[in-house]
């Protein structure tokens, strides 16, 4: 089988920066793999997913990924004047599609994240874990071969963040997509991902893979050897 | 930034933050009642026409003659003639403010190059320009385009500046998410920049028109400017009748026409603006 997205030896140094964000970086995600890139701040995981999502270029190396890739942002990144299903909607209006088209898709991805009974509101009405359901399902509307989550639990509280967590794992068994999501917190990385790719100065440490059943729980051994043991890379100088 | 921007701005910012804070409380109970909002938006502009009748009466320009002066009907007539110019000024600098301040925001080079020129621009004290103004469209026997072009002048930068703010705001990841779902081009500033565009330019065209209205007198008489002036060349308004009314001691016209113009601004106010002000919280980034 061939990789989804394959990056060789990429670099990125942004203009006026005289230090690289990102030097050398090689990895590929084979098609439906979950993937988890952590790090601490500042590292190079977001600016990792947006060359992968294609919002900035790499200065070195080349990066092959799928034509159809989105992505949802840390808050959610909603259109404040837009209803949940116009929201919903917003990738799919340029494809010039029937309405009953775009209604079918727009109410199945609405179902998909348990939105369906807020497509009239506003963002303005909605909560955080809302907005941010919002933003995985207008993700999801345009089909994409993969699926980039950024930091989706970082504003959110405990409950939410066990919610929307069991969700993406749901969508991510039916659905079948690759999903590369960034995250800082390792629990979480190890509780979804079938893979963690530590990001560490710029470059990537080390690759973890993460044979566990899901539903994966925090109080099971091998859940905190697994976190355990990526901890002491983590905070390895 | 100019100085006076940045504290303009930050104004703006808490004016904002006022209303936003306002409209929060008034999301529990909104639409307020009728008297609070007539006690809010005319509260102002009454106390205004009370002070101005109190100084008229204890200090009159002079004797109230009968004799030469206009009825109120031709006083409200005038008025409307004032906001038909101010309004084509507004609409004007509107369509001028957007592109210019786009074009501003469009990249670094473009925004290094044209704010500082803006700002320039916006120094130029807009009556030393009168003159020459006036002299130019003397020449196509079109006045009143003398009067709407330097209402249209003060009236751009208040709105160019407050726009280019509101585009600096758009957050990074709105942006990302239009690119990622293909908006670009004339869809990215349809269904991205103007939208985002709302709520600083209803904030910019209150302080726009507030800023055509105290220009109106003095972009009304005309004969100022003109080597040889007369009366003949000022305009039909009611900046001009203020202004003659003053001149000619003719108390009732000035409270007249005062009482008229902050009516017409207090009813806009109350029926335009605030109805705009809540309309444009929807537009929001939070």
């Amino acid at each position: 089988m061939q990789p989804i997205i394959e990056l060789k030896n990429v670099g990125k140094t942004y203009i006026g920066e005289k230090t690289s964000a990102l030097h050398d970086v090689s990895f590929s995600i084979m098609p439906g793999e979950f993937v988890c890139l952590i790090g601490a701040s500042g590292g190079g995981k977001t600016t990792l997913l947006k060359l992968i999502a294609g919002l900035e270029n790499p200065t070195e190396g080349t990066i092959r990924k799928p034509d159809v890739v989105a992505m949802s942002f840390q808050l959610g990144a909603l259109f404040p004047w837009l209803s949940v299903f116009e929201n919903v909607a917003l990738g799919l209006r340029g494809k010039h599609m029937h309405e009953t088209d775009v209604l079918r898709i727009v109410d199945r991805e609405l179902r998909n994240v348990n939105m369906l009974g807020f497509k009239d509101k506003h963002p303005a009405d909605l909560s955080g874990g809302q907005r941010q359901r919002v933003g995985i399902a207008r993700a999801l509307a345009v089909d994409p071969a993969v699926l980039l989550l950024d930091e989706p639990f970082s504003a959110l509280d405990a409950v939410m963040t066990a919610e929307l967590h069991d969700d993406i794992v749901r969508i991510w068994r039916q659905t079948k997509k690759t999903i590369v999501m960034v995250s800082h917190v390792i629990e979480e990385a190890v509780s979804l991902a079938d893979r963690v790719i530590l990001v560490k100065d710029g470059a990537i440490d080390q690759i973890f893979q993460i044979d566990l059943a899901y539903p994966r729980r925090e109080q099971e051994a091998a859940f905190m050897h697994d976190v355990q043991k990526i901890r002491r890379e983590f905070f390895k100088k | 930034m100019h100085l006076f921007h940045a504290v303009q701005y930050e104004l703006m910012k808490q004016h904002s933050r006022h209303i936003h804070n306002a409209h929060h409380h008034f999301a529990l109970s909104y639409p307020v009642s009728f008297s609070q909002r007539i006690y809010t938006f005319f509260l102002g502009p009454l106390a205004i026409v009370a002070l101005v009748y109190l100084i008229a009466h204890f200090f009159p320009f002079g004797s109230t003659s009968p004799v030469g002066e206009i009825s109120l009907r031709l006083i409200i007539i005038a008025a409307f003639e004032t906001s038909a110019r101010i309004a084509v000024a507004y609409v004007l600098a509107v369509l001028c403010a957007i592109p210019l301040a786009i074009l501003a925001t469009s990249n670094g080079t473009a925004e290094a190059i044209l704010l500082p020129v803006f700002d320039i621009l916006e120094s130029i004290p807009i009556l030393a320009l009168f003159p020459v103004i006036i002299m130019l469209f003397i020449n196509f026997n079109f006045l009143n385009g003398a009067a709407i072009f330097i209402l249209f002048l003060s009236m751009l930068w208040n709105i160019v500046f407050t726009l280019v703010g509101g585009l600096k705001i758009i957050p990074k990841d709105i942006t990302y998410v239009a690119h990622i779902f293909g908006i670009r081009g004339f869809a990215y500033l349809t269904r991205v920049l103007l939208p985002a565009l709302v709520p600083q330019l209803v904030t910019g065209s209150i302080l726009a028109v507030a800023q055509g209205w105290n220009l109106i007198i003095v972009a009304e008489v005309l004969r100022t400017y003109i080597p040889g002036g007369t009366a003949a060349q000022d305009l039909f308004g009611v900046g001009s009748i203020l202004v003659d009314a003053a001149a000619g001691a003719q108390t009732t016209v000035f409270i007249e026409s005062v009482l008229v113009m902050v009516v017409i601004i207090g009813v806009f106010n109350f029926f335009v603006w605030q109805k705009l002000l809540h309309y444009a919280q929807q537009f929001r980034f939070e």
